[in-house]
């Protein structure tokens, strides 16, 4: 091997280092430009903002309580759509299924009565994770049996399934007290979660949610149902062929995912609203779909995402107050995070492609 | 016969939109990148119409303004899903997220409005009433008193139509879908027709999200696309390409739109009627599928 050589696999090497620190980098700093820059556009200084923030959303106990609280429904909700997208089957439907679940919630936690708190919790969740998992399930035996695109056909089920949640509110189940448009009679007593600490909602919750990720951890990704979802996801000829029934496992993890999205959305009613409301959940599915992206389909990747989210969630009500930016901008933040760790590798590419091409390597 | 008139001129209205927003997605369809983002581009296109139509007091600079801007987002978009790379899926989700935030924060740092922004100085559309032909029944309600947009739609679609019998680019289109090593070989650059396709896309979709907010009430709200451009997505995978089925279908869920108006809200509710053009798309969708192996929306 002659020196000239040596020194050109070296440089490359090189490259391929840096490639892989940038391909790492590029996501977080251009969420990062994004941020800086929509805070300067507002006219506030963008440092000392996005530090004003972070201190509401991480300074005190009290403080990463009310963040997480917040994020509790959401941990749920992107671990549904995990579910859906590891089977390979790419559902869009998290956002009416968290509407059925918060609606049949919220019917059981004010309609049914006379139960210890724990039955009566028990109840509504599993009510709710029936129903909307039962919904999904349907549309994966649509999926699985009739080739029905499953994108399309949950894409379309959200315009049904949300506007039919809202009527229900307004008519049988409504309570005509309320100011909020759209809300149910509130839940009893026995249905709402015990607060674990006062001022932030914090319940103990926290405990199903811990308990149904470590669940979901373990299904994906420790037990045969989870490799078989994860065969049929990567190779489904593969999967076909060891005689996998995939319509079987399609349809179950499906129900899965509905089931989840649909325990998110309970979730909401008996931890923190109390009621269901025609804007209890606006947007929560496609946040959940995008931070499940993130997570690239994996549960522990994806528990991170929802983290980060919800920091900045509550990094962005805060700045909204002191700074008079929108706390849209926790959205448009994560938007850019997600396009721009799509794109990363293939920036990268184009960059070491055009670095060869200059040092006559191509 | 007046209600069949107040009918067949509101299956035109709400019919547009739809047809736009499907001629934008059908070539992204036929270079296979279909854009399930077309929900975003309208939300968008809706927003600049009003926003560019209160700021400069015109409708046709609102309206240029908005498709320039339009086709350079195309090409962006397309750069992204050819040349980076980018799943064609997660773009369009993050172009429909990204839309529905963008929109809500430059309401409320522009015009300092939350959630909507209606002003008596936003021009509207302005309207093609043929003389003579208003009292004429069916027609008049078929043919007079709709938006400019109405008609540019038509001629769009007859232009399409042309295109995709005649034009060598709707095969280079349909090529950089099907038979991509093909189409390079003989010289054409296949990433261009992608990029092309998608520039495309986004100026009709945001023409079809201006109809929708200047076309009638010249008003903006948030969620005001009210996913018309998902159910465009569905005619487009229900026509399979087909450029005369496309408009047809689009007609036809402009009319099941229309039908909702006509019923009683005291007898009906809104929100039970606002479900039946989705209906009315996932029982086709679901037909459709029985019967035929259609190549599935997203393969990854």
């Amino acid at each position: 091997m002659t020196t000239q050589t040596l020194e050109r696999t070296t440089r490359v090497r090189g490259h391929g280092q840096i490639a892989r620190v940038a391909r790492v980098l590029i996501a977080p700093v251009a969420g990062l430009l994004v941020a800086v820059a929509l805070i300067q556009a507002g006219g506030f200084q963008p440092v000392p903002t996005i530090l004003v923030g972070l201190e509401y959303a991480l300074g005190s106990i009290d403080a990463i309580a009310r963040t997480l609280a917040w994020g509790l429904p959401l941990y749920v909700a992107t671990l549904g759509v995990v579910v859906g997208f590891r089977t390979g089957l790419f559902t869009v439907g998290a956002e009416g299924q968290i509407y059925v679940g918060a609606l049949v919630g919220a019917v059981s936690g004010a309609f049914i009565g006379g139960m210890l708190p724990i039955a009566h919790q028990a109840v509504s969740l599993a009510l709710a994770a029936l129903v909307a998992g039962a919904l999904s399930a349907g549309l994966g035996w649509l999926a699985a049996h009739w080739n029905v695109d499953i994108v399309l056909s949950s894409l379309l089920a959200n315009y049904i399934l949300v506007p039919v949640c809202i009527f229900l509110a307004n008519g049988p189940f409504n309570d005509p007290a309320a100011e909020a448009p759209g809300a149910t009679i509130p839940i009893l007593p026995s249905a709402e979660f015990a607060g674990l600490l006062p001022r932030t909602q914090m319940t103990w919750g926290i405990l199903l949610v811990v308990g149904l990720a470590t669940l979901v951890w373990w299904v994906l990704e420790r037990s045969i149902a989870g490799y078989r979802w994860r065969m049929i996801g990567e190779a489904p000829g593969f999967a076909a062929a060891t005689g996998v029934n995939i319509g079987r496992w399609q349809i179950l993890a499906m129900a899965g995912s509905g089931a989840l999205c649909g325990v998110a959305g309970a979730f909401l009613v008996l931890a923190t609203q109390g009621r269901f409301t025609s804007e209890i959940a606006v947007g929560l599915g496609w946040i959940a779909i995008m931070l499940a992206l993130m997570g690239r389909s994996r549960p522990l990747l994806a528990i991170v995402w929802v983290t980060v989210y919800s920091v900045m969630q509550a990094a962005s009500r805060r700045i909204e107050q002191v700074a008079d930016v929108p706390s849209d901008i926790a959205l448009l933040v994560i938007c850019t995070i997600l396009i721009a760790a799509a794109a990363a590798p293939g920036i990268v590419q184009l960059v070491t492609d055009v670095g060869r091409k200059r040092h006559g390597m191509a | 016969m007046e209600w069949l008139d107040a009918i067949l001129s509101s299956s035109v209205r709400m019919g547009t939109p739809i047809l736009l927003a499907a001629l934008a997605c059908l070539p992204t369809l036929w270079t296979r990148d279909i854009n399930i983002g077309l929900e975003g581009i309208m939300i968008f296109g809706a927003f600049f119409g009003v926003a560019i139509g209160l700021v400069t007091g015109s409708v046709w600079v609102a309206i240029t303004v908005t498709v320039v801007l339009a086709a350079i987002v195309g090409i962006c978009f397309g750069l992204l899903v050819t040349s980076l790379k980018v799943d064609v899926f997660v773009a369009g989700i993050v172009l429909f997220v990204f839309a529905g935030g963008a929109t809500a924060y430059l309401l409320d740092t522009i015009f300092g409005a939350k959630g909507n922004l209606a002003d008596p100085s936003i021009p509207a559309l302005p309207v093609i009433t043929i003389p003579g032909l208003e009292e004429v029944t069916v027609l008049g309600g078929l043919l007079s008193g709709h938006s400019i947009l109405t008609w540019t739609a038509v001629v769009l679609f007859i232009a399409m139509l042309v295109l995709d019998r005649t034009s060598v680019i709707a095969v280079y289109l349909k090529a950089a879908g099907s038979h991509p090593q093909a189409l390079a070989t003989s010289g054409v650059r296949v990433n261009r027709m992608r990029v092309l396709a998608q520039m495309w896309c986004f100026v009709l979709a945001s023409l079809a999200g201006i109809q929708v907010s200047l076309g009638q009430l010249s008003l903006f709200t948030v969620g005001m696309t009210g996913g018309v451009g998902f159910v465009a997505l569905a005619v487009v995978i229900f026509a399979r390409g087909n450029v005369a089925l496309t408009a047809l279908i689009s007609l036809a869920f402009g009319a099941a739109t229309a039908l909702t108006f006509q019923v009683d809200k005291n007898v009906v509710p809104h929100e039970l009627t606002s479900i039946l053009p989705y209906a009315a798309a996932l029982v086709a969708l679901i037909f459709i599928s029985r019967r035929s192996r259609r190549p599935k929306l997203a393969a990854a």
